[in-house]
């Protein structure tokens, strides 16, 4: 049954969902989503043979509007990077429609532009993250992959949206995400940012500015401008990330699911192998820096929120100013599915983590930030609950 | 060199809530173990905690009964330690943003003074889950209960105010007495749901310095905290003497030999805030409406019971220091019987009895309704003292109204002057030397005699009347 996409499939799944908004929509979900009754080791030894008892919020959402549930794919481990994912694949080698890939950093963004699809990462918290088996509480969403902006929006449509039971939910106007030409045309000014166009090779800024002049042509102003310490997304997201990441693995403990050591003198010894066998690389080491924080230098995770803060400030403040930003999706040269360390895994989602750490949408466009060898995707970012309005204005650059 | 201790105290106190403080689950940590679990309290991947509104009320009520401001905002902590009660890794607290600051109780100090006790703060935090150590044969095994897991709790902690044993174990009686007013926790340390724990520190006496603290725990009565202290600041005193220095751990108190021993090092672990808990924001509407729900006050009661009934202040604190007591005495006054007379009954007979039954005012038979009907008959003179007593006691047994009772036992009091005196007069010609005696000025004749005619009555003259008509005859 586990093959090169999928690590499990119902043995006989149903042909067809029940009637719906995503009739016979197929949609391939990470081994991270809770699907009731189905494995849910989300890559980790920590969860071996782990089996979800419930279903996630969004899946039951899936289910009611009649999505069928493909399987669940390779991941990596905890969703840390991309390293080992299968999810985007499942849809670019049309085992699916659509894909739900956890974004915490960029993964599903990075995912589709890796495989020429369309991926968007909502506005943090306007879906339930109930059952999601996650690592990074404050960054992580629900990205959604597809060949097309009107399946994201079709997904979107029946996944975001209130969740009595997930009482981490901001309290926020779910946008509409039926897709018009007057959504799309209220993106009209779209800045280029210089601080990331410094942090780009020769290469790649060739590549980008062709991408961008592709815009122009869609007749969208461009706007250069410049926004303080971009360069700090990264350094508050390694700080922060990693912090609540060594929070949330601090449930694998190997008693109640997942691994537990065989051989062991008495319970403190059994806790301390057992975690120390369940976790690989990087996961390993991002937990050690996280605990580094919280332990030996909170100084520096406090000041790290402070500056999340400050870099949120001026987010909205250039949101104020422009209707969305235009960045890259991933880097030449630095290849997320084979980044094996922190530093490697941060390097290749160096362009993603700005929309994480402030929770702000981004949609990554295939197609447009090519040479036809490489595409490193185009990524908009937009304000807050403008999510339709990214799709609707992606959508003008097909035709 | 004479020394003053410095103590200050923390109390955790498990809220009477329906159910856990993150999920559904019922607050019964006493049930068969691992009953009361769900995903979120077990803390399965994927499970995301749901604040309970109902642990939010209760703790708030506290803070206003404990005279605290609650804060506009607060936030929930992760206090992140790896042990196996807390399987997640850390435990939810209010550690940078707690629920309610700035509190204060009055106590009566050791000179019979008024003395106010400060509260730093309030914070809310979940409890862990329970360790039961085991063998299985030979082999020695660790099970976990999570049924206490994620059960509400509130932590107080006070300003280092406290001088002696004495204010300690005072706070503690006032801080219950408070706490059980508005309802929200039982306060029993006996049975674990309020555990003290104390910092001690001491000093040379009229400095105001801050010295190294210990921590003592696992005292569970009032008594033992009294009594932990008291080894504490002794054990303290004797290692400055001996020139050993103190340093900040934890000592756990050993009632059995009655010494505190040292533990560990006190927990000094990183307090990250949660991101997926929301911060709790107070409305001032809402405060109001928790403010309205605060019953009267013990403090405030006796002073109206003093000025309402007439209590003397001894009586009135007594009166009012519990709620149910309170409320059962004003209802037993409410029915027409003079306040006096139902407290003197209250704390001589009523609360013996319900003791020696291991009943509660909660949940006697014997409700405010009934003793006020036996209080009245003795008011009115239909019983005397001594039939009270036995109606009483008949009252805890049968489900009958105390004049039924009178009635079958046929106590009913003769007040019937004319019977009485024929009565009298038999008496007084059975015992003509009791009579000679009481002329002669032997007050104690006058005892025997009306001794004798209520033995002679079976009990039932009335003894005032009886006294009454020996006088007469008498002739004095």
């Amino acid at each position: 049954m586990p093959s090169d996409v999928f690590s499990y499939r119902e043995p006989s799944p149903s042909s067809r969902g029940k009637d719906g908004a995503l009739s016979r929509m197929k949609v391939a979900l990470q081994p991270n989503i809770s699907v009731h009754g189905w494995p849910a080791e989300a890559g980790s030894m920590a969860l071996k043979r782990f089996v979800a008892l419930e279903d996630a919020t969004v899946v039951e959402r899936l289910r009611g509007a009649g999505a069928i549930l493909a399987g669940s794919t390779h991941m990596s481990e905890l969703g840390f990077g991309l390293a080992g994912d299968s999810t985007a694949s499942a849809v670019s080698g049309d085992h699916a429609d659509c894909a739900l890939i956890t974004d915490s950093m960029g993964e599903a963004r990075v995912a589709a532009s890796m495989t020429g699809l369309w991926a968007l990462k909502p506005t943090y918290g306007i879906v339930s993250r109930l059952g999601l088996i996650g690592l990074v509480p404050s960054m992580e969403c629900y990205g959604v992959v597809a060949t097309q902006p009107r399946d994201i929006a079709s997904v979107m449509k029946v996944i975001a949206g209130r969740d009595v039971n997930d009482f981490s939910m901001p309290d926020l106007a779910i946008p509409d995400f039926h897709l018009d030409g007057e959504k799309g045309s209220a993106v009209k000014t779209i800045a280029v940012l210089k601080d990331c166009l410094e942090l780009l090779s020769a290469d790649e800024a060739e590549l980008f500015h062709s991408g961008l002049s592709r815009l122009e042509k869609a007749g969208f102003n461009l706007q250069e401008t410049s926004v303080a310490d971009f360069g700090l997304f990264r350094t508050v997201h390694q700080v922060v990330g990693s912090v609540e990441a060594s929070s949330s693995a601090g449930k694998y403990d190997g008693v109640r699911y997942g691994h537990r050591a065989s051989t062991a003198k008495n319970w403190n010894e059994m806790y301390l192998k057992s975690r120390a066998e369940s976790f690989g690389m990087p996961v390993k080491a991002y937990l050690f820096q996280g605990a580094y924080f919280q332990f030996e230098n909170f100084d520096a995770f406090e000041d790290a929120c402070r500056i999340r803060a400050r870099l949120l400030k001026a987010a909205d403040d250039l949101m104020a100013r422009v209707d969305a930003v235009a960045l890259p999706t991933r880097r030449k040269g630095y290849p997320a599915e084979k980044a094996g360390t922190v530093s490697q895994v941060y390097d290749a989602f160096l362009l993603t983590l700005a929309a994480s750490v402030t929770g702000l949408p981004a949609l990554q466009i295939p197609g447009v930030v090519t040479d036809g060898r490489f595409d490193s995707g185009l990524q908009l970012v937009g304000r807050q609950l403008s999510d339709p309005h990214l799709l609707s204005a992606g959508a003008r650059l097909l035709y | 060199m004479e020394y003053e201790s410095v103590i200050g105290l923390e109390i955790h106190v498990e809220l009477n809530c329906a159910t856990k403080m993150f999920c559904d689950c019922p607050n019964r940590p006493g049930d068969e173990p691992n009953r009361n679990t769900c995903p979120i309290c077990l803390w399965f991947p994927g499970a995301i905690p749901k604040f309970s509104g109902e642990a939010l009320e209760k703790a708030s009520m506290i803070c206003l009964g404990l005279n605290c401001q609650i804060q506009e905002r607060s936030a929930f902590d992760q206090k992140v330690y790896y042990y196996p009660d807390l399987p997640k890794g850390f435990q939810l607290s209010q550690a940078h943003k707690p629920l309610a600051r700035n509190g204060w109780l009055d106590i009566t100090g050791e000179d019979g003074k008024p003395k106010k006790l400060r509260i730093h703060h309030i914070h809310m935090e979940e409890d862990v889950a329970k360790l039961v150590h085991e063998m299985e044969g030979r082999t020695p095994i660790s099970l976990v209960d999570f049924n206490r897991a994620g059960v509400p709790l509130v932590e107080i902690v006070t300003e280092p105010d406290m001088r002696s044993p004495h204010d300690a174990m005072e706070f503690i009686r006032a801080l219950r007495t408070q706490i059980r007013y508005v309802g929200s926790a039982d306060c029993s340390m006996e049975s674990g749901t309020m555990r003290v724990d104390a910092n001690i520190s001491i000093r040379p006496k009229g400095t105001d310095q801050m010295n190294t603290k210990v921590e003592v725990k696992n005292m569970n009565s009032i008594r033992h905290l009294g009594d932990a202290i008291t080894y504490e600041i002794q054990r303290q005193i004797a290692c400055l003497q001996g020139g050993e220095p103190i340093v900040l751990h934890t000592r756990l108190w050993d009632p059995e030999k009655k010494v505190t021993t040292a533990m560990r090092g006190k927990f000094s672990g990183p307090c990250v805030p949660d991101p997926a808990v929301a911060q709790i924001l107070v409305s001032q509407a809402w405060l109001n409406e928790m403010q309205a729900r605060l019953p009267e006050m013990p403090a405030r009661k006796a002073e109206r019971f003093i000025r309402q009934f007439g209590l003397t202040r001894e009586e009135a604190v007594m009166m009012s220091a519990e709620r149910d007591l309170s409320e059962y005495a004003e209802a037993v006054i409410n029915q027409g019987i003079k306040p006096k007379t139902a407290t003197h009954w209250l704390a001589t007979q009523f609360l013996p009895a319900l003791r020696e039954r291991r009943q509660t005012i909660a949940d006697t038979t014997v409700k405010p309704d009934r003793f006020a009907g036996l209080l009245s008959m003795l008011e009115r003179d239909e019983i005397n003292a001594n039939a009270a007593r036995e109606i009483l006691n008949q009252l805890f047994e049968r489900d009958e109204s105390p004049a039924a009772l009178v009635e079958k036992a046929g106590v009913r009091q003769i007040s019937d002057a004319t019977a009485l005196e024929g009565l009298v007069e038999k008496i007084l010609e059975a015992n003509p030397s009791a009579v000679a005696d009481f002329r002669n000025g032997v007050a104690k004749a006058m005892g025997f005699l009306i001794g004798q005619a209520m033995q002679a009555s079976g009990g039932k003259a009335n003894p005032k009347l009886i006294r009454e008509i020996l006088t007469n005859k008498m002739g004095v």
